[in-house]
């Protein structure tokens, strides 16, 4: 215990008296861990901005959806039985937190000066506890220029009949306030075109670049567009407790709703609007039910993710790389100017090990404490980019991003992740000069002395 | 002068001494500086490929050089697509004509094309359609027999619609309509409807192609990008185009033309596109089909739609493709439709020998494509005030683009010519009111003024659902036309003419400006700006990138990341150099020191080290430089296949064939020699520092 604090006290004095040296190498170390930690926010950010948009507006957790055949070449995305069905994953989902069934459409929305296309979401707002919270109103000055004064409408007013809840993108697009009539309007493929005229209740703000494509009416009005029964419905989303648990919960559904006599589709882990075509070619009529997870249903959107964390990981990886070379030639030199104070030391009857502990233990402090301090001052960046809400100029930025606001999200693992990787990889880099060290005779380093 | 040469002479030899004494200091730096000039060479050269790539794209096939819309449009003008999914408000080109008159005088332009681009569903007829057909035609040869075997035919087909109504009721809650709709079936079926047939042949038809026909849905839907322009004066501005099948547009003829692309990726049959996609994506992107999971879901999902060929066939048509496939297979199987799924699930062993066959054997007997050259198409679109527009086209032919074929960019818009487009839009042409009004009078149709058009849209929706069932209750003016008798139009849609005088004036969306010399773009797009400026038009112009939307600006994004990746490569470099270089000086406290006590100044240490690093930087330059254009041109000679999708977007072909400039070596060793000069000055200042006496003493 004894030796292993006159080696920290060394390596310390050792650190303070190479002054220049330490900060130089210190501060790259603390750049490059502040740049990883700070691109995985950015990725964990996106990926936030996915899952909480995307469950919000086109899936739950777990989705129980599935195509209905009135005749083979048919291929309508709905259920029917939808009832029974939702009472079952009640009963048999593991981690449930709440079931909601969703219409789902395509439709034309019309207001008096402009025309706009859309996914029509048809809700039962009693049922959506979460709905009213995840939608804030949106400010008049949010969609409308030089208006002011505070946000109006209601989300829960979605309960009557022929109204709807749009976006701000949207309400701006369309000219339209709170309280205008919308006509939306539905082609169907035989040529038959349907029209409801509903009233707006609420102007939410934008959740990401998939509520340009989004609104809610009731399900009454999805019905109304599609003259479908009551009976039926789009699809069946189940929230979990816990998100990572939707591949296991949808595994247990299907086998669930397989020995209720279910028809299944076979797994596809694509979104729903992707299998028309595949159902419409294959040779069977009736219900066949659909299981999805969320990620499945956004997969469209996950290469976003996936470009991101390459560039990130193959910047960082050079990074590294450059980082290696500094620390090693660093601590060569090191050890080379060291020389007689090492022979010294094991003149002394210092061993081998320690010696060797002592030029790891150097590095393991440099690399430590720089990559705590880059981690720390990423983090201090991420929480003043939130707080200031940097609207982001690019269009093509913000459809990457999948966000109107740069929005960096720090997970305590990664940052922990992250400074452990850059410390371990500083003390790696440290391992062949140490060994050198170690490896110095007494007698031999004394000699060296010019 | 002599001395000074001298001089020279010495802190260079002393400089390179020192390199060679402090290998292994100069090893790493040298390294680093290598490795950061190669990675910009290749990095900036990819960029530049790709910029150019997308540039040859996006101009020769859509945008051209420059772009001319009106500034009173709530949007900016995105051809290859925006955010939303709505059509974009891009405002109006009232009158092309005068524009015209405008830009093609001034210098540098080559031509003026003009443009709108809307978004139509087609719908390619059904069975019942084909049969229909059939039966004009035998009524006019007066072939009885033929006529008594198409009557079984089309009593055949409504019982089979007749079957789906059971399930139909299922999920809709319009029994009324499912009723009426029964009636037609059930009437079609009986005997008394084709009693007098051959009599009152034009009327029975007309009750078969408006009543019954519309009742198969079968799900022929496809969508088009259709490019409104001159399509004679595309031809001849856009020199890539080319007729891939079929015949160009005649000159003043009506019509569409579709791209390869969309014709090979959107209207293919299933089954044909499904093995394509699978052959390109092992062939591509090197996936194996042994061990691929996602790919071997595919060919499971593939052997499933073996209904999409049977339906196709008669059955004269099945039972040989049922002893064929026996043979293939080696099989007894005697049902055609496990045979044919058999054959559809293809594996790593006998794909391409199943690819093969199918083209050879199978694809003969059935319909490759929704849609076929020459054939007439009934399209949709929503008019810019939101309302459905409903028009028949002749699909005269297939085009692409020489040189770029495989781009996803340039198959993105079909072409039509500017008269079918304003009618999509909703704008009508002299010609077309002289004749809208004959209709009227033809049907005994009440003109519609557009308030009362905009009454009906608006007002309630009662009238609306019953799509132009008839023409007072119409809410669009063309919709009359429906009561026409679908076939009659479909004759006369390839006929329809135009007058150039038509097409050259009236409404554009956008146009397009061709130049002589593109890298004379920024002057040029200033002479017009001032042009139009002087003329009074509120109309902007912008160049190619902007013109493109998202896809020109990711480029600007994917530099972005670029700069700022190299940026930070370069700042965390210069740390790391800097380190280095400052424990080299700290080495040499005592050498220099006596250089200094002989009389060296300090401007000769200064220089001494620059020098040192200098010569670094040149070989570590030349040695990069060097390595990076290498690797670019051996990358451009045998191609950087585009692993997916995204990248193959981005690629805008299936390979990029990279080619490295000598802007690209000069800017990155230009950027290396910075980074060197400004790593090397904390270093030297303080070797300029340490003072003669240092020397003396020993070691420090």
């Amino acid at each position: 215990m004894e030796t292993l604090k006159m080696i920290l006290l060394i390596a310390l004095r050792n650190l303070a008296q190479a002054r220049r040296r330490t900060f130089f190498l210190g501060t790259a170390l603390s750049l490059v861990t502040m740049l990883l930690v700070l691109l995985m926010a950015l990725s964990q950010g996106i990926s936030d901005n996915i899952v909480s948009s995307a469950t919000t507006l086109s899936t739950g957790h777990v989705n129980v959806a599935g195509f209905f055949k009135a005749t083979s070449s048919d291929s309508a995305p709905l259920i029917t039985d939808a009832a029974a069905i939702k009472e079952l994953v009640r009963e048999q989902t593991p981690g449930l937190d709440y079931v909601v069934d969703r219409h789902r459409g395509w439709s034309r929305v019309v207001s008096s000066t402009s025309v706009l296309s859309s996914v029509i979401l048809g809700v039962d707002i009693q049922e959506e506890p979460r709905l009213p919270e995840v939608l804030q109103l949106a400010p008049p000055s949010e969609y409308r220029e030089g208006a002011t004064g505070p946000a109006r409408g209601d989300v829960s007013q979605l309960a009557r009949d022929n109204t709807a809840v749009i976006f701000a993108t949207q309400a701006e697009r369309l000219e339209v306030e709170v309280g205008d009539q919308l006509t939306l309007r539905t082609q169907t493929s035989g040529g038959q075109a349907n029209t409801v005229d509903v009233t707006v209740v609420a102007i939410a703000r934008d959740i990401g670049l998939l509520s340009n494509f989004s609104i809610f009416v009731p399900k009454q009005v999805v019905l109304q567009l599609y003259q479908l029964k009551p009976d039926t419905s789009g699809a069946i989303q189940v929230y979990l407790k816990d998100i990572d648990g939707a591949r296991e919960a949808m595994s247990t559904l299907r086998g669930a709703l397989e020995r209720e006599g279910y028809e299944l589709m076979e797994y596809q882990p694509a979104p729903f609007f992707a299998k028309f075509e595949t159902v419409s070619g294959e040779d069977w009529i009736g219900q066949k039910l659909d299981l999805t997870v969320w990620s499945d249903e956004v997969e469209f959107l996950m290469w976003i993710l996936t470009a991101l964390d390459t560039v990130s990981y193959s910047l960082i990886a050079i990074l590294i790389a450059i980082i290696a070379v500094g620390v090693m030639n660093t601590m060569w030199i090191s050890v080379r100017k060291r020389t007689s104070e090492i022979g010294t030391l094991r003149a002394m009857g210092m061993t081998r090990s320690r010696v060797f502990l002592l030029f790891i233990l150097e590095a393991f402090l440099m690399g430590f404490f720089s990559a705590l301090l880059g981690a720390s001052v990423a983090a201090l960046i991420a929480f003043l980019v939130n707080a200031a809400q940097l609207r982001i100029p690019v269009d093509a930025v913000r459809a990457i991003l999948l966000s109107d606001t740069l929005v960096l999200a720090i997970e305590f693992t990664q940052w922990l992740g992250a400074v452990s990787m850059l410390t371990l990889f500083t003390v790696l880099s440290a391992m062949w000069p140490s060994i050198k060290a170690a490896r110095l005779q007494p007698v031999e380093a004394i000699q060296q002395i010019e | 002068m002599k001395r000074l040469w001298i001089a020279w002479r010495v802190v260079v030899l002393i400089a390179l001494r020192n390199l060679l004494s402090h290998r292994v200091k100069s090893l790493i730096v040298g390294s680093i500086m290598v490795f950061g000039t190669m990675l910009m060479v290749v990095g900036t050269s990819l960029l530049d490929s790709v910029e150019a790539s997308m540039e040859k794209v996006v101009t020769s096939s859509l945008t051209g050089q420059l772009q001319i819309y009106s500034s009173q449009g709530r949007d900016e003008l995105s051809l290859f697509g925006g955010l939303t999914a709505s059509r974009p408000d891009i405002g109006e080109i009232e009158d092309f004509g005068e524009l015209k008159r405008l830009v093609e005088p001034i210098e540098n332009v080559k031509a003026i094309v003009p443009m709108g681009l809307s978004i139509a569903t087609g719908t390619s007829g059904n069975d019942i359609d084909a049969t229909l057909g059939e039966l004009r035609a035998a009524l006019e040869e007066g072939d009885a027999r033929k006529i008594d075997a198409l009557r079984e035919r089309i009593i055949q087909q409504a019982g089979l619609i007749e079957d789906e109504y059971a399930y139909r009721k299922e999920i809709s809650s319009d029994g009324e309509r499912l009723e009426r709709e029964l009636e037609v079936l059930q009437r079609v079926q009986q005997q008394a409807f084709w009693d007098d047939f051959t009599q009152s042949s034009s009327e029975r038809l007309l009750y078969l192609d408006t009543q019954l026909a519309p009742l198969l849905a079968d799900g022929r839907l496809f969508f088009l990008r259709l490019l409104g322009t001159d399509p004679q004066l595309f031809k001849e501005s856009f020199d890539r185009f080319e007729i891939d099948k079929g015949q160009m547009i005649p000159p003043n003829k009506r019509g569409v033309l579709i791209s390869r692309r969309a014709h090979e990726r959107f209207m293919k049959d299933k089954v044909a596109r499904e093995l394509d996609r699978i052959k390109r994506e092992l062939e591509l992107e090197g996936r194996d089909l042994a061990t691929d999971e996602v790919l071997q879901g595919r060919a499971r999902r593939l052997s499933r739609q073996y209904r999409r060929i049977l339906y196709q066939l008669d059955p004269q048509e099945t039972r040989v493709l049922g002893e064929k496939l026996r043979a293939e297979l080696g099989s007894s199987e005697q049902d055609v439709a496990k045979l044919v799924e058999a054959f559809l699930l293809v594996d790593a062993q006998n794909f391409y020998e199943r690819y093969a066959y199918f083209y050879a054997e199978v694809a003969p007997l059935i319909e490759l494509y929704r849609v076929n050259v020459g054939d007439t198409v009934a399209i949709q679109s929503f008019t810019q005030r939101g309302y459905l527009k409903a028009m028949n086209v002749k699909i005269w032919g297939t085009f692409q683009f020489k040189g770029i074929e495989d781009s996803d960019l340039a198959g993105v818009v079909n072409i039509t010519d500017m008269l079918t487009f304003r009618e999509l839009y909703g704008k009508m042409t002299d010609t077309q009111r002289a004749e809208l009004t004959a209709l009227r009078d033809e049907v005994g149709a009440e003109a519609i003024a557009r308030d009362d058009a905009e009454d009906a849209l608006f007002g309630g929706s009662a009238d609306l659902e019953d799509r132009g069932a008839s023409a007072g209750e119409s809410f669009d003016e063309f919709e009359s036309v429906e009561v026409m008798e679908r076939a009659q139009r479909k004759l006369r849609a390839g006929q329809l003419t135009y007058e150039q005088q038509e097409m050259d004036s009236g409404l554009a969306l956008n146009a397009a400006v061709i130049l002589e010399d593109p890298t004379q773009l920024a002057r040029t797009k200033a002479q017009l700006e001032r042009a139009i400026a002087a003329r009074g038009l509120k109309l902007r112009v912008v160049d190619w990138q902007q013109a493109a939307g998202i896809v020109g600006q990711l480029i600007v994004v994917i530099r972005l990341v670029l700069y700022a990746a190299i940026f930070i490569i370069f700042l965390v470099a210069l740390v790391i150099i800097n380190n280095s270089m400052v424990m080299a000086t700290m080495e040499r406290v005592s050498e220099i020191g006596t250089m200094r006590a002989i009389g060296a100044q300090r401007s000769f240490v200064l220089v001494l080290f620059m020098l040192e690093t200098l010569a670094l930087g040149v070989i570590a330059g030349a040695l990069g430089g060097l390595g990076g254009a290498v690797i670019i041109e051996l990358c451009g000679h045998y191609g950087i296949p585009a692993f997916n999708e995204i990248v193959q977007f981005i690629f805008a072909g299936p390979y990029l064939y990279p080619h490295v400039t000598l802007k690209n070596v000069l800017l990155a060793a230009g950027v290396i020699f910075a980074v060197s000069i400004i790593a090397t000055l904390y270093p030297a200042v303080i070797a300029t520092r340490i003072q003669p006496v240092v020397a003396m003493r020993g070691k420090d």
